[in-house]
C-alpha cells in the first residue's frame, strides 16, 4: 500500500461505492412500486462493510431479495415507507464518505505541500 | 453502471407514471363518450407496467449495479373488457331501437384514486432523481 492509497481512503470508497450499488436498487424498487410481480431487492450495507473491513470480501457485494415484506394481490411487495426511508439512509452514508474523502485528501496535500 | 445511469432509472419511472396519469385523463374526458372510431361508446384504458433492464451494455464490466438495475416501462395499454353500461334516454342521438344507450363502464372514483397513485408514485421517484442529483454534486466535489 503506497502513502497516497490510506486504510481511510480505501474504506471510503468501498463505502460510497456500496452506498452507489444500493441507491441503484432503491432507485429500482421505487420505479417498480407499480409493477405487477416486482419483488424488493436490496444488499446488506453494514455486513458488505464488515466483510471488507476483515478482508473477506470476494468480489461482487449480494444482492438479495428482501424476505419478510408484505405482499400486495399483484405479486408486487415494495414498501414505500421502507424505500423512502433506505433512500435517505444511503444518501447520508453516501455524503458521509464522500466527505471523509475529501478531508483525507486535504491533509494528503497539507503533507505533500509541508502543511503549508 | 454510474450514477448518471441510476438517473435514468429515475426519469423511466417518471415518464411511465406520466402515460398512466395521461390515460386516466383520457378515460375521465371521455367518461361519457357514446361514439368512438372503432364503433360503439369508448372504451376504459389500463396500462400495464412491466420492468426493464437500463444501461447500453449488459457487461460484466459495468459491475454489479448494472445487473440489478430497473427501469419500468408501460408494456402495453388495454381496453377494460367491462361490457357498457346501458342507460335509457330514448331521446339521445345514440340511443338504439330500444332507447337505450351504451355508455362506457367508467367509474370516476376509480379513476381519481388510480391519477392519486400515479401522481404519488410520481413524487417519489422524483425524490429519488434529487437524491441521485444530490450524490452527483458530492462526488464532483471530491474534484474541487
Amino acid at each position: 500500500m503506497s502513502w497516497m492509497q490510506t486504510k481511510l481512503i480505501d474504506l471510503a470508497s468501498r463505502a460510497m461505492d456500496l452506498a452507489a450499488l444500493r441507491h441503484t436498487l432503491v432507485s429500482s424498487n421505487l420505479a417498480n412500486v407499480d409493477t405487477p410481480g416486482y419483488r424488493t431487492r436490496d444488499v446488506d450495507f453494514e455486513g458488505e462493510m464488515r466483510r471488507a473491513t476483515e478482508g473477506l470480501s470476494l468480489g461482487e457485494p449480494r444482492v438479495q431479495q428482501v424476505r419478510g415484506l408484505v405482499e400486495r394481490p399483484d405479486g408486487n411487495n415494495v414498501s414505500l415507507d421502507r424505500e423512502g426511508l433506505s433512500l435517505a439512509d444511503t444518501q447520508l452514508r453516501y455524503r458521509l464518505s464522500a466527505q471523509l474523502l475529501r478531508v483525507e485528501f486535504r491533509r494528503l496535500l497539507a503533507a505533500i505541500n509541508e502543511g503549508r | 453502471m454510474n450514477l448518471f445511469g441510476i438517473l435514468e432509472i429515475n426519469s423511466s419511472a417518471m415518464r411511465a407514471e406520466r402515460a398512466r396519469a395521461e390515460v386516466v385523463a383520457a378515460n375521465l374526458a371521455n367518461a361519457e363518450t357514446t361514439r368512438s372510431a372503432q364503433g360503439g361508446p369508448y372504451r376504459r384504458q389500463r396500462v400495464a407496467f412491466r420492468a426493464k433492464r437500463v444501461g447500453r451494455f449488459q457487461t460484466a464490466l459495468e459491475g454489479a449495479s448494472a445487473i440489478h438495475a430497473r427501469g419500468v416501462r408501460v408494456s402495453r395499454v388495454a381496453a377494460d373488457p367491462a361490457p357498457p353500461v346501458r342507460r335509457f334516454d330514448p331521446s339521445h342521438p345514440d340511443a338504439d331501437a330500444q332507447g337505450y344507450v351504451n355508455f362506457p363502464a367508467i367509474n370516476p372514483v376509480e379513476e381519481m384514486v388510480d391519477l392519486m397513485g400515479s401522481a404519488r408514485a410520481y413524487q417519489l421517484n422524483v425524490a429519488a432523481a434529487q437524491a441521485t442529483k444530490a450524490m452527483i454534486v458530492q462526488s464532483l466535489d471530491l474534484l474541487r
